[in-house]
């Protein structure tokens, strides 16, 4: 039995640590909290997760809250224009569907799920001296410890990291008592509102602690005026701040939200990062080699709900290269090309989400007002929030864009 | 938690076993604190050769009760890779994690084994 060691109990490194157990892999995750920390913490994420990553999950039966979170059917783009109004307001329909579970609830349920399963849990806040010692006891030690300090074992790579301050601030708020959207009261859909020079607000349906909930979630221009989180306000003045804002910016959502509450007491967040790509692979001083995976090596901003999407992914295809090594030694070289085989699968993801930090080109305005009137559009770029490579294909591209759109005209 | 010390002492084999069967499994809530006590429970020369010399030593420590945190100053080994060690070997049912509890806290010896190793830590 190979022994693997894999520091982070998030998305990556738990959905990893399952799917190896399942192949007969002698698997230790190293957790900075315990199950009943983590159900009773901070929320973490929006996590709306496409299909693509959600069937990785089902394929080890992972999937432990797929009938009571709300199946998200569509995702919408509302852009704000003048006095209040909206120039554009549609909805785009998912070939499937997509869900949102709150890590708490999920990490935590993982992780007794890990141990139940066989796996060996160590609840300890790992540092890098105890990497040090820590990798000569295991063939393979995997750091999935997101944004967390020990991501400075691994350099930043310039040449993938376009951005070196972060682009925006945000802030989340987990209430009840929201009403639907009154475009599809029947339908569960993530809203994706754009307020041009002020950020954007997405309205993402999940399953918290306390059962279904919506989960507002500003992206502020750093600046402007929804990067006012600095003084950590309390839940309560949290809420309501961000009511106040929407109620200013973003008028149609305000309405739907005013006598919703919050879910409970650890349910708002704020911060921000800046997007970074880092070299894989970990040296340490004792010269043992470590290797980074999901938001370790890749941390894309959230402005394109793709990061727990991105770790599933990667979860996925570090499972791949590790069975497929057999046997023989887990060496640097095979480090980074299991990396960049991950990298082809989250290079356009990057690419597409970089892009989304800049104010919207002429020729994405010109698709968003063409898919108000052509469904076929409006699906093409709300499924390729599943498959992202697609945006490479017609999306990000001016000539590649006016190219389709004709396509598209010819029917 | 309470702790029974006698019958723990007496029953420690068969409560070794079910942790040993489940490969581990912390479930039980073994808190792998800086006070938490462990012990070797049946000494094997072969055994303790074929460890890693950290895990060895771990092993070899404990054949008399001894504290995370005085392992950890003792051996000079950081806690965190102490508790690695240490999970480890009570997965392979060598060693037996004593409960947490209020056990020790009468046992003024072990409670200024464990305050000595703290201070060696901090120092
Ligand atoms: C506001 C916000 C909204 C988001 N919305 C979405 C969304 O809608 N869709 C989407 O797909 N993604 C979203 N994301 C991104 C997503 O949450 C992350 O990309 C994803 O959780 C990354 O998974 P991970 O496993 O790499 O890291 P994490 O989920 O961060 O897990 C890392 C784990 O490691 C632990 N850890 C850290 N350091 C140590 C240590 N030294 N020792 C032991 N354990 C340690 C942490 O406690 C944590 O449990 C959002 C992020 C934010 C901040």
């Amino acid at each position: 039995m190979r022994k693997i060691l894999i520091v982070g109990a998030g998305q990556a490194g738990l959905q990893t640590g399952l799917s190896l157990l399942e192949h007969g892999y002698d698997v230790t995750v190293m957790s900075a909290r315990t199950p009943e920390e983590i159900r009773g913490g901070r929320v973490m994420s929006t996590q709306a997760m496409f299909h693509t990553a959600l069937q990785y999950e089902r394929d080890y039966k992972l999937n432990l809250w797929e009938d009571q979170a709300p199946k998200i059917r569509g995702v919408g783009v509302s852009i704000a224009g003048s006095e209040g109004g909206r120039d554009l307001d549609w909805v785009g329909m998912l070939d499937n569907h997509a869900q949102s579970v709150d890590q708490r609830i999920k990490m935590a349920g993982w992780l007794e799920l890990f141990e139940d399963r066989g796996g060996k849990v160590i609840f300890h806040g790992v540092t890098t001296s105890d990497l040090d010692s820590l990798t000569r006891h295991y063939e393979l030690v995997l750091i999935a410890a997101g944004k967390g300090e020990l991501v400075q074992l691994f350099g930043r790579n310039p040449d993938r990291s376009p951005y070196s301050t972060t682009q925006r601030v945000l802030s989340v708020s987990y209430v009840h008592g929201a009403e639907r959207r009154p475009e599809h009261p029947d339908m569960d859909a993530v809203r994706f509102n754009v307020t041009p020079g002020v950020g954007e607000l997405f309205v993402i349906p999940g399953v918290t602690l306390s059962g279904p909930c919506e989960i507002p979630f500003f992206e502020g221009l750093p600046g402007g005026p929804l990067d006012c989180w600095s003084d950590r306000p309390a839940a309560g003045e949290h809420w309501k701040r961000m009511l106040e804002l929407m109620r200013q910016y973003f008028p149609w959502e305000y309405e739907r939200f005013k006598h919703a509450e919050l879910t409970d007491s650890q349910a708002t967040l704020s911060g921000g990062y800046p997007p970074v790509v880092r070299h894989p692979v970990g040296e340490l001083p004792s010269g043992g080699i470590v290797l980074g995976m999901a938001d370790v090596v890749v941390a894309n901003d959230p402005i394109t709900g793709q990061g727990s999407n991105n770790a599933s992914k990667c979860a996925a295809s570090y499972l791949d290269s590790i069975l497929e090594r057999g046997d023989r030694p887990f060496d640097r070289e095979w480090m980074e090309r299991t990396f960049e085989r991950y990298w082809s699968v989250v290079e356009p993801v990057t690419t597409w989400t970089n892009a989304m930090l800049q104010p919207p080109p002429e020729h994405v305005m010109n698709l968003f007002t063409q898919a108000a009137e052509t469904p076929a559009i409006r699906q093409r770029f709300v499924n390729a929030f599943d498959d992202p490579a697609d945006f490479g294909n017609w999306f990000l591209d001016p000539e590649l864009a006016e190219q389709y759109l004709r396509e598209v005209a010819r029917g | 938690m309470v702790t029974h010390s006698q019958t723990q002492r007496e029953s420690r084999s068969s409560r070794v076993r079910p942790y040993a069967l489940t490969g581990g499994r912390t479930r039980s809530r073994h808190q792998l604190l800086v006070e938490t006590m462990i012990s070797v429970t049946e000494y094997d020369r072969d055994r303790a050769e074929k460890l890693l010399p950290e895990s060895r030593a771990v092993y070899e420590q404990a054949r008399s009760p001894v504290s995370l945190a005085e392992l950890s100053a003792t051996l000079d080994i950081p806690l965190g890779v102490i508790r690695v060690l240490v999970s480890d070997l009570a997965a392979d049912g060598v060693i037996f994690i004593h409960p947490t509890g209020q056990a020790y806290s009468y046992d003024h010896n072990i409670l200024e084994r464990i305050l000595d190793g703290l201070n060696k830590l901090s120092a």
